[in-house]
């Protein structure tokens, strides 16, 4: 009787054991999914050491707060060859349109929307070369020439501002500094070209035939 | 050798930095016959029985399989046949680093090379034996080429969850993150290998890889075609680890699925295993023309690699440890490859993924990539 009790706690005891390691609890599988395990591991983030000091302090960028999001650009107006504009445009544009006077940007072609919604007024202010101006007729400075362009493009805009459109400079890390609209896109021209591709891989072929 | 714990055999041939401890005998032995202690005298039969069973099994339960190869006790005749036979193979390759005539040159190439040789897995070396294999190879480079490069062995940094976004509304086939991996990585210019393909896709017909073409050659973008790349996937569970049978490549703690090349042993099980065909092989030795090395490397990364092992996309570990974006992100004209910080709340990443209508490929098979695609 005695024994029969000894072999009923054995067993209970090796039982219990059982459902305890058998719970698998290392650290690999500790998530349903990757989405939960970026959620779970996010709520503890206190910042890294690895910022983008290194690879942006030498630029020259300005901070903008776009959407409630905080982030460098680079500056425009030091990277235009001939700025400022007024020390040619000294008179307002309407008093230099006249055919005695020498012709200035003739190699400049609009390709931007239609000649409907565009001409060159739309964006520069005619009264002062020096700024841009908005629909409404508010200025708006060359170093945060994104506000011209969000008029249209709002949605550009708000993905820009978040991160999913345009380019980081340099790097992955913090403080983040993200190219503008006119790092990429000519703003008098604004669509990508058409290109060869910058590779072929005759292997590829070969291995394929 | 047991007393400093160290996970591989050192010949030590210039350097003195192990004394011998003061019970062993001159000729490194901690028992066993060399004749040069007088002192101890013949054992009985009883107690060479017990040293026997000793020998045989009584220390390997607490050492690992390297000290169970080399510390073995044994009795006199064992112990000088293999000797002899050690002694016999060794000569060859050790004559030419113990040869007064050869150079110091030469006897350090050897002192490297085996020391390469018997190096352990760099997924259970310490910090400083990290440090000590990056330098020999850094040195071995210089011994061979005469040129310097840098090479890093920079571990995970907490806090980091490497992740990618991929815009396939915007990318548009240019192909210059194919050309900027390239040359960024090292890889082969003879067999042309590349990490990255972009896939050709025909409107309307989804992601149909039996119709992609992945090596056009016309001017881009296509009329009526969309672009999309994939590349390693760097998977939270990747089946390529799993089937590896020497541990040879495994997840770092920064989400980065690495590989050690000197680990390798060549078989493609995780080329086999892996369902996005990220992973490739080194038919022939990898060539690159010296003025093209990309002398900036990781031990995990773009380090040269030899015949026959596996190499991947690594999101250029040695960039993104480093804080840059990856080469085929810094390349990218349109904008399309997204980088960052999984675990950062405030990340660009973060914002993609909590923004923009995002998928995976072949979601169902539970890998768990950590790239994702989006669109506009």
């Amino acid at each position: 009787m005695n024994n029969y009790l000894y072999y009923r706690i054995v067993s209970f005891s090796l039982l219990l054991s059982l459902v305890f390691t058998s719970c698998k609890h290392d650290k690999e599988h500790e998530y349903h999914s990757i989405t939960d395990k970026i959620e779970a591991e996010s709520k503890k983030y206190k910042g890294i050491s690895t910022t983008s000091h290194l690879y942006i302090d030498g630029l020259n960028l300005i901070e903008v707060t776009e959407n409630e999001i905080t982030f460098l650009i680079p500056t425009r107006k030091d990277k235009i060859k001939s700025y400022k504009c007024t020390e040619c445009h000294t008179k307002p544009l309407a008093k230099m349109q006249s055919d005695d006077i020498k012709k200035a940007h003739w190699n400049l072609k609009l390709n931007h929307a239609n000649a409907n919604t565009m001409n060159c007024t739309t964006c520069h202010n005619g009264n002062n070369m020096d700024e841009l101006i908005s629909i409404t007729g508010h200025k708006i400075d060359f170093d945060k020439s994104f506000n011209q362009c969000s008029q249209c493009h709002q949605k550009q805009y708000n993905d820009w501002a978040g991160g999913a459109h345009g380019k980081r400079i340099e790097s992955w890390a913090t403080p983040r500094a993200s190219m503008t609209c006119v790092n990429c896109h000519n703003p008098h021209s604004p669509h990508f070209e058409t290109k060869w591709p910058e590779r072929f891989n005759s292997k590829k072929v070969e291995i394929r035939k | 050798m047991s007393d400093n714990n160290k996970k591989w055999f050192t010949l030590n041939l210039n350097s003195s930095r192990h004394k011998q401890t003061s019970n062993s005998c001159g000729c490194g032995k901690n028992s066993g016959g060399c004749n040069s202690h007088n002192e101890k005298k013949e054992m009985s039969d009883e107690e060479f029985y017990e040293a026997a069973v000793d020998a045989s099994i009584g220390e390997e339960r607490n050492k690992d399989g390297f000290q169970q190869v080399f510390d073995v006790k044994m009795d006199r005749r064992s112990a000088f046949k293999k000797l002899t036979a050690s002694l016999l193979i060794g000569a060859g390759a050790v004559s030419s680093c113990t040869s007064v005539i050869s150079s110091d040159e030469t006897k350090e190439k050897a002192q490297i090379n085996w020391e390469e040789q018997f190096k352990g897995n760099y997924k259970l070396m310490n910090d400083d034996e990290k440090k000590a294999t990056v330098d020999r190879l850094v040195r071995s480079y210089q011994l061979r080429t005469g040129k310097n490069i840098s090479m890093s062995s920079k571990n995970a940094e907490d806090d980091v969850l490497f992740g990618y976004a991929f815009n396939i509304s915007k990318c548009q086939g240019y192909m210059d993150c194919v050309s900027a991996c390239v040359e960024e990585n090292n890889q082969d210019r003879n067999s042309q290998m590349e990490y990255i393909r972009i896939h050709e896709m025909k409107d309307g017909k989804g992601f149909n890889f039996n119709e992609a073409d992945d090596n056009y050659y016309h001017e881009v973008p296509a009329e009526g075609h969309f672009y999309m790349g994939t590349q390693c996937f760097h998977c939270d569970n990747p089946p390529c680890v799993d089937v590896c049978p020497v541990q040879a490549t495994w997840r770092e703690d920064d989400g980065l699925v690495v590989i050690d090349y000197d680990w390798c042993v060549g078989c493609r099980y995780c080329m086999a295993a892996c369902p996005y065909d990220g992973r490739r092989f080194n038919w022939s030795k990898p060539q690159v023309p010296e003025e093209e090395v990309n002398k900036n490397q990781h031990y995990l990364g773009n380090r040269m690699r030899k015949k026959g092992v596996m190499e991947k996309c690594t999101f250029c570990v040695q960039r993104s440890r480093a804080g840059k974006n990856p080469a085929c992100v810094e390349a990218c004209p349109t904008g399309a490859r997204i980088f960052g910080n999984l675990l950062d709340p405030k990340s660009t990443i973060r914002w993609v993924l909590e923004n923009k209508k995002v998928f995976r490929l072949k979601e169902d098979l539970g890998t768990e990539p950590k790239f994702w695609y989006f669109m506009d």
